[in-house]
């Protein structure tokens, strides 16, 4: 037996209403009793963006904020059925929409990316890859950790409190991700030369001699000594930070 | 059995000290799966040490919506990755016109709705090749009624053929807040479906509204309803203490779960001697 159209019609709109405060005549209901439902949803989905968006939170006022939330909700359909996966589609939902406060503040949706990457990266699975901790930094093949992630942003959200952020900040900052074996997600920033250094690590494990041939080829230009010691304090310091693993074990 | 509903907010005092010696944890596997890094780390530490119950917050089992068989696959794979012991939902919906609510809504007592509902359990016991125990849920108003809260929650029982997680506290809850006999209510429950048992501490609003928030202790009617509960089921049941907000000192839940251990070690003692 099939739910019934009106049945379906009462549950629908009493979902409805939880997102939209928008309440039908649904029989039976109890008038005084079925505003905990709305109060309840909302408290859920308030608390769940904020603690994943702390800084937006403090950046937007109190009204903006709650009108965001509340039509987001109400406007969005969420698909994630892991609540903590939810505030992701806040990004996606302003996006979409073309949302005025995206406007009203420039560095908004970078601001977003850069709290939900945190969030994301703190949360992800596990991703194993072989390799060992016995090895040379300067000769051996390099493995990255394989939970990063690499992100470019226009403005320095990484870097200042969003609302010290000047339109003349406007620029590309390159940024990698990654969580260390404490489950901690570090951000470092990276100059074009290092980036394309991660995105070739990114693509296979491979040494400092052959990562410098691989950026002269990519820039068109002769490293210099200064460069060589440049990428490999960077390498050090990615390795003492687990933005790079370990070393390809030798077969 | 007494167990503990495990919680990120207590995790690091809960596996750090000894203070709270639960028989098993139950977790919600929407907060857990796909999970890696520092929690899936402290997850697995809670695993070697107890057994795994679970109870799931999204599965949406009377939702209008089309089941989620992705998601049940997600959920299967990990009842089977942690060895839980049993999955149980709520009688509610938490999902509709596709789109999630993260809350648990009443579902309209109609029969039309104790065919869907019980359908939708059959076809998930069938997915999840076990049996599911289904939660009565407390609620704040009744949604086009047709029929009695009793007899809907007996017949889907028995028409889905699964078991009964019985929240003694959602029972006390709802007998307040729509002014019927909570030890009644449970009396004519198909007690033989019941395979667990949640108690929880709630909050009155209003002199005639309770909210189940599980953020305070569990007050003594609550305890008094347990104990009758027990007796009427006269064997044992594993009983869960939930505990989601304003979490007191471990020292308070351990107390908590002392009083039930208690409790349930009276009752079954004294039926022990009646049956003799």
């Amino acid at each position: 037996m099939q739910l019934l159209k009106q049945t379906r019609q009462y549950q629908s709109e009493l979902a409805g209403y939880c997102r939209t405060g928008i309440l039908q005549q649904i029989p039976g209901i109890h008038t005084g009793n079925v505003v905990q439902y709305r109060k309840l949803v909302m408290n859920v989905v308030d608390d769940i963006l904020q603690n994943a968006y702390p800084l937006t939170y403090d950046l937007l006022t109190g009204a903006e904020w709650d009108a965001l939330v509340a039509k987001f909700f109400a406007g969005h359909s969420c698909k994630s059925p892991q609540v903590w996966y939810m505030p992701k589609e806040l990004i996606g939902y302003m996006v979409d929409t073309d949302h005025a406060l995206l406007k009203q503040y420039p560095m908004l949706l970078n601001l977003l990316q850069f709290e939900w990457l945190e969030t994301e990266m703190f949360m992800m699975q596990d991703i194993p890859v072989p390799l060992t901790r016995n090895g040379d930094l300067l000769f051996s093949k390099l493995v990255l950790n394989p939970e990063h992630r690499l992100m470019v942003l226009e403005y320095p959200v990484h870097r200042k409190k969003p609302s010290d952020i000047r339109p003349e900040d406007q620029q590309a900052y390159y940024l990698a991700a990654h969580r260390d074996e404490e489950g901690q997600v570090v951000f470092t920033e990276l100059s074009p030369a290092l980036l394309r250094a991660v995105e070739h690590l990114q693509e296979r494990a491979i040494s400092i001699q052959e990562l410098y041939q691989l950026i002269e080829q990519d820039f068109g230009i002769q490293l210099t000594e200064t460069d060589h010691l440049a990428i490999i304090q960077f390498i050090q310091q990615a390795y003492a930070e687990e933005l790079i693993k370990g070393f390809a074990p030798v077969t | 059995m007494v167990g503990i509903g495990y919680r990120k907010d207590f995790s690091e005092e809960f596996l750090n000290s000894d203070i709270i010696s639960p028989s098993f944890i139950e977790v919600a596997p929407e907060n857990w799966l796909g999970v890696g890094g520092y929690w899936k780390k402290q997850f697995q530490k809670a695993l070697e040490r107890y057994p795994l119950f679970t109870h799931g917050l999204s599965l949406s089992i009377g939702s209008p919506d089309e089941l989620d068989f992705q998601f049940l696959a997600n959920v299967k794979a990990f009842l089977k990755e942690t060895g839980a012991e049993l999955y149980s939902e709520h009688l509610s919906y938490a999902k509709c016109d596709n789109a999630h609510l993260y809350d648990l809504l009443p579902i309209p007592f109609t029969e039309d709705a104790v065919k869907h509902v019980a359908e939708r359990i059959r076809k998930v016991q069938d997915f999840l090749e076990q049996k599911i125990a289904i939660e009565i849920v407390s609620y704040y108003t009744p949604v086009a009624p047709e029929i009695t809260e009793i007899d809907f929650i007996n017949t889907i029982l028995q028409e889905a053929d699964c078991e009964l997680l019985l929240d003694v506290n959602n029972v006390y809850v709802n007998a307040f807040n729509h002014k019927y006999d909570a030890r009644q209510f449970i009396e004519q429950l198909d007690l033989d479906r019941v395979r667990y048992i949640h108690m929880a501490g709630h909050e009155q609003v209003s002199d005639s509204l309770i909210i189940d928030t599980h953020g305070e202790a569990i007050i003594v009617p609550v305890y008094d309803l347990l104990e009758y509960t027990l007796e009427l089921l006269g064997r044992d049941v594993p009983v869960l203490l939930e505990r989601d907000f304003n979490i007191p000192e471990m020292e308070a839940l351990q107390a908590e779960i002392r009083k039930l251990s208690n409790i349930k070690e009276t009752v079954l003692k004294r039926t022990a001697h009646a049956v003799a």
